[in-house]
């Protein structure tokens, strides 16, 4: 839940990458830590294996600067994609104000996108969240791949896309899309708080 | 000392000074700092709550798979300073104490102090959070201008 100091007029959100494994979770923040002036975010912290596999999160604070005379910063954390961290994941997405779910868009990987969806949709209700109330965006991942590779656009927006949220085509390695998708987000859930409705 | 609301400052400035502890962190059980006093320009203080939270969450979790109910608190002693992590019920919602304390107090001195902190909070909690208006309708080329100078685009 968002946390607003009335005090200190400080806004601060949590928007969780989530996704299936390699997908691109962490390449999102990555290139994210990557652009932003150092003035303007936090440290980032990669739990992570050996492999540089996600083990519990990776998290990146970052300051949007003022918005409504509020100084706003996000924290963005990314979950553990792979089936078998579950409990982990559960964690992660506690207090969510939003979620950006990153498919991977290689045809291959299109039942693992919708068993993570289906995950998600599944922990959310868990902590009595549903997922039709709660900021979502769609990034389809590694559109840069060649084109017998991938979905397209609309073809993942079919398959997982049920209601019809922003969607975002993205190379995140090379940074299309990762800014578009935050802006999405953003956008999203910071209308949510400025009038308290869900999200469209 | 920076808090959320103002009625946490107080007990919160108490139990410092009490325990003699160097740095309190509070938290949400989502990782979002809540308040901070002590010597709070030493720790990368997001960092640490989102890390805080992390593992209160995981050895809850841990508690329930064994069966043991909440363990109430975790200590990590290290050679020059240690941590005591407690999470704990408010009227606000479950919330999460981080203290870093060094040898000039002890880790019994700092739960001590930190049941009767908790204690105070519970009384010094209003009963309705504050609720206001908190973005204006147009807030979206603010938006748009704070994520292109984050980009620089």
């Amino acid at each position: 839940m968002s946390l607003v100091n009335f005090t200190a007029r400080e806004i601060t959100c949590k928007i969780v990458y989530y996704g299936p494994g390699r997908s691109g979770k962490t390449t999102n923040l990555q290139y994210v830590f990557g652009r932003v002036p150092e003035t303007r975010r936090g440290r980032m912290v990669s739990l992570a294996t050996h492999g540089d596999r996600t083990l519990f999160f990776d998290f990146l604070p970052i300051d949007l600067g003022s918005i409504s005379g509020f100084t706003t910063k996000f924290q963005l954390y990314t979950v553990p994609g792979q089936s078998y961290y579950n409990a982990t994941r559960k964690l992660v997405l506690q207090g969510a104000d939003g979620v950006v779910f990153v498919a991977d868009s290689q045809a291959r990987r299109f039942d693992d996108n919708l068993e993570s969806l289906q995950n998600l949709q599944e922990n959310l209700l868990e902590q009595g969240v549903d997922i039709r109330q709660l900021p979502v965006v769609f990034q389809y991942n590694k559109q840069d791949l060649p084109p017998d590779l991938v979905l397209s656009h609309e073809d993942l927006d079919d398959a997982l896309n049920f209601r019809g949220v922003h969607s975002f085509a993205a190379d995140a390695l090379h940074g299309s899309g990762v800014f578009e998708t935050l802006k999405g987000i953003s956008e999203l859930v910071l209308r949510r708080l400025a009038d308290g409705s869900p999200a469209a | 000392m920076r808090a959320l609301e103002p009625w946490v400052g107080p007990p919160l400035q108490e139990f410092l000074a009490e325990s003699s502890a160097r740095v309190t962190l509070l938290m949400t059980s989502a990782g979002q700092v809540v308040a901070q006093h002590g010597f709070t320009r030493s720790l990368d203080v997001m960092s640490a709550a989102a890390l805080g939270a992390g593992i209160m969450a995981s050895t809850d979790e841990l508690a329930r798979l064994m069966g043991s109910g909440r363990f109430g608190a975790m200590v990590h002693q290290g050679a020059r300073q240690g941590m005591y992590l407690s999470a704990f019920d408010t009227p606000r919602g479950r919330w999460i104490g981080l203290v870093v304390f060094g040898p000039e107090t002890s880790v019994g001195l700092v739960q001590l102090f930190f049941q009767q902190f908790v204690d105070e909070l519970a009384a010094a909690a209003p009963p309705e959070a504050p609720q206001g208006p908190v973005l204006a309708e147009n807030f979206e080329r603010e938006l748009n201008a704070s994520l292109r100078a984050l980009f620089g685009r």
